[in-house]
């Protein structure tokens, strides 16, 4: 159970091919374990949990695990709409996994508009590749590709391992922070009928966010 | 750090990215962060000029401050522009200082300043409720709009303490509209300033510190009768419009010299004592509205202790959060659940309704009497009071499970109950264990934890079931909303056993207080039947999937 004391709460969504490891890097970051098996996502499951970012203030993180099955596409896709972040999964080992990444990039703009989510680029299974290669596995996707299409495109790049925690919990707390980042420059704010952000009942009041809001409208006259 | 979105996605060219990363980051600073902007002079000035040629865009650029401000916003003065949008004042008076020179050429809109008197109550429209509380009980004291409310003492003491010291006191006033009176957006550095303001005020003049005592003196008034602000009212807006041309002519003594400051002096007196010979009447008035200043620093101080109030009693009410229904709802994913089956729903309600504009009328009639067949096939039964008794050698937990696979066989989805099955279980574990030291607290506390985590599982399988629906491949619509009826059946029944469960163990506990016993009792019934609600509800959003198999 998440402690219900939080300044914010950011709803993230995990896209990405089927068992690409959306599901344990979730599992890892909110419960800190690994499962060598999982079922397949159904739909879509929800993880949430509270992070602090850099000036303290308390995130809840609520977390869609989308089903990557082809099958549950047309389902998920109603899904996108009320996120503020949108993490690219993809497995390092695996190749169409990372080519199919700029579909759901797209795929995930489209359904979000008019909201701009952040996105991060997540590489999965970094675990897979060592120098051994025991399980037979090897990268197919080269960190300086994943980092180049990332940059070309203004995406956080991070490779992970849900087995071995590596980089898992930095992915969400990168997204977090730039969510972050954008409401205190008053690019994002929270707004009626959009869930992507919402307060969390910690604030006692809205006064000093409201006004943060209400300085920054003018923002783009520049 | 890179920023994701698209414009810069989109605009990104592979040789320049890092040029055009510096340029992005650079201007996004000077949209939102004010300093950078006051650091900036050649932008600053570049800005000034720019909107002092344009002034609908200036409006037009601070239209996010209505809420607040929206009396500075109409003065088309675009350094009042750019000084309202900085978050802490503090931090830039070095800039401030220097702007001052610059200020009188766009002092000179007087007529703005009459106009917008007229428009005090076109004040906060969609301000958060705490900040128009603020606002209002501002408004109740000064209308002379609030922005510049702040001055109005300063200006005060200038009118009584008459023309001997009119020069001090103007500068004073000056420098006290530029520094709080326009519009500083963190409510307690205005307070913080106001308090200053009083301190750096008092050894300017006795008189002043008369007035002070009227102030205090009527902010009493203010507060316990309502009714003097209304004598207030008319005399608030000739104030400010008195309190506006002296400060707007002030600032010209800045630039203009002595001779100004004579046609200021001059022109106070005549302003304030027209029809009014030895302001007696002003005076007397005077009396009330100063009391703007300690009834908005008290406003923000009686905030501020609300605040902390409510900081403290949060605290306090920390462990009751914890059996707050709605929340440990929230905290078991049920609300999120239900939240996607509606997403669900209402997208398939779409469809439907999409499919039936499409159709001929004939046809559309026929679509009409297949979805409401669907709708009468998921009515809820008409509450059977058969007794039913658990099968020899099966536990509550695998009757459950039963009942619920035969409830669903028809459905041709496998659904998950073991979590729901699994928590039914732990539950009658935990009831069924004796420990002394449990109270009705504890008890009433595990039985709301349980009735909102078996709903949020309920709701769960809903949403689960959707899903699966609408990806199902050969749907049999007449057993599937059979189905999910018979299902629902048994999920309310189980909820009312949960129900009925710990209000035993209750009844059992011994308690000194039994009126609180009987509460948590009517509690746990009411939560109950809260969740039955949105297993209800839950059911209903499934209808629409269920229909669009049938059509």
């Amino acid at each position: 159970m998440v402690d219900p004391i939080f300044d914010y709460q950011f709803r993230l969504i995990l896209i990405g091919d089927s068992t690409v490891g959306k599901s344990s890097l979730l599992k890892y970051f909110t419960d800190g374990k690994f499962a060598e098996l999982s079922d397949p996502t159904v739909g879509v499951d929800f993880f949430a949990r509270i992070i602090e970012v850099q000036d303290g203030t308390r995130i809840k993180l609520q977390l869609w695990d989308t089903a990557g099955q082809e099958r549950f596409r047309s389902i998920t896709k109603s899904y996108y709409r009320n996120s503020v972040g949108a993490l690219l999964v993809y497995d390092v080992c695996n190749r169409s996994s990372f080519e199919h990444i700029p579909l759901w990039m797209m795929e995930a703009k489209r359904h979000i508009e008019p909201h701009r989510p952040v996105f991060a680029l997540v590489g999965c299974k970094i675990d897979l590749v060592g120098s051994d290669n025991k399980n037979g596995a090897r990268r197919e996707v080269s960190c300086e590709e994943a980092r180049m299409f990332a940059e070309e495109n203004g995406l956080h790049h991070v490779e992970t391992s849900a087995k071995t925690g590596l980089n898992v919990e930095q992915a969400f707390v990168l997204v977090a922070q730039e969510v972050y980042n954008r409401i205190q420059t008053g690019e994002y704010k929270v707004e009626d009928g959009w869930d992507g952000i919402k307060t969390g009942f910690n604030r006692p009041n809205g006064m000093d966010f409201n006004l943060l809001e209400a300085e920054t409208v003018q923002s783009t006259c520049c | 750090m890179p920023s994701s979105d698209s414009e810069d996605f989109e605009s990104a060219d592979e040789g320049h990215t890092v040029e055009k990363k510096e340029r992005k980051k650079r201007s996004s600073s000077s949209n939102y962060s004010d300093n950078a902007l006051e650091n900036d002079p050649g932008f600053k000035e570049a800005t000034s000029s720019s909107s002092a040629n344009k002034p609908a865009e200036i409006s037009k650029e601070t239209d996010g401050w209505d809420d607040w401000d929206i009396d500075d916003n109409e003065t088309l003065n675009p350094e009042i522009v750019l000084r309202t949008s900085l978050p802490k004042p503090t931090e830039t008076s070095g800039p401030l200082k220097k702007e001052e020179d610059k200020k009188d050429t766009d002092w000179d809109d007087f007529d703005a300043w009459g106009q917008e008197i007229e428009h005090p109550n076109a004040q906060p429209s969609k301000a958060d409720p705490q900040i128009k509380e603020v606002t209002n009980k501002m408004a109740a004291t000064s209308t002379g709009g609030w922005g510049w409310g702040w001055s109005v003492d300063s200006i005060l003491s200038t009118a009584t303490a008459g023309i001997s010291t009119i020069t001090s006191q103007v500068s004073q006033g000056i420098s006290t509209v530029l520094e709080t009176g326009i519009g500083a957006p963190d409510p307690e550095e205005l307070a913080r300033k106001t308090s200053k303001d009083i301190e750096s005020r008092k050894p300017l003049s006795d008189d002043s510190d008369n007035v002070e005592k009227k102030e205090k003196l009527t902010t009493q008034d203010n507060d316990h009768g309502g009714s003097t602000s209304d004598g207030a009212f008319p005399f608030g807006s000739l104030l400010s419009g008195v309190t506006k041309f002296v400060e707007t002519t002030g600032t010209k003594v800045i630039a203009g010299g002595l001779d100004t400051l004579e046609t200021i002096g001059k022109k106070t007196m005549e302003v304030l004592q027209d029809g009014d010979p030895g302001l007696a009447k002003k005076r007397a008035m005077l009396g009330l509205d100063p009391g703007d200043k300690p009834v908005l620093s008290q406003v923000l101080r009686e905030a501020k202790a609300k605040a902390e109030e409510e900081d403290r009693v949060r605290e306090e009410k920390r462990e009751a959060k914890e059996v707050h229904y709605e929340n440990l709802f929230d905290d078991f994913e049920g609300l999120v659940h239900l939240e996607a089956l509606e997403m669900l729903s209402r997208q398939v309600s779409m469809r439907i309704e999409e499919r039936m504009r499409g159709l001929e009328p004939d046809k559309r009639q026929d679509l009409k009497e297949t979805l409401q067949q669907v709708a009468e096939l998921c009515e809820m039964p008409e509450e059977e009071d058969d007794a039913e008794e658990t099968p020899d050698g099966m536990s509550k937990a695998d009757a459950l499970h039963e009942k619920l696979q035969i409830a669903t066989q028809d459905l041709g989805l496998k659904l998950q109950f073991q979590p729901i099955v699994k928590q039914y279980t732990e539950i009658l574990n935990w009831l069924s264990t004796e420990d002394p030291t449990r109270t009705d607290k504890g008890v009433y506390k595990r039985g709301v934890s349980a009735l909102a985590q078996a709903t949020s599982l309920c709701v769960e399988i809903y949403h689960k079931a959707g899903e699966m629906l609408l990806v199902k491949a050969r749907r049999s619509t007449a057993d599937e909303a059979d189905s999910m009826t018979q299902m629902t059946v048994v999920l309310t029944k189980h909820i009312s056993e949960l129900a009925t469960l710990f209000t035993e163990k209750l009844n059992t506990v011994a308690s000194e207080n039994m009126n609180q016993v009987n509460n948590y009792i009517t509690n746990i019934f009411l939560e109950a039947g809260n969740s039955s609600t949105y297993i209800q509800n839950a059911f209903q959003l499934t209808l629409p999937i269920l229909q669009i198999g049938a059509v």
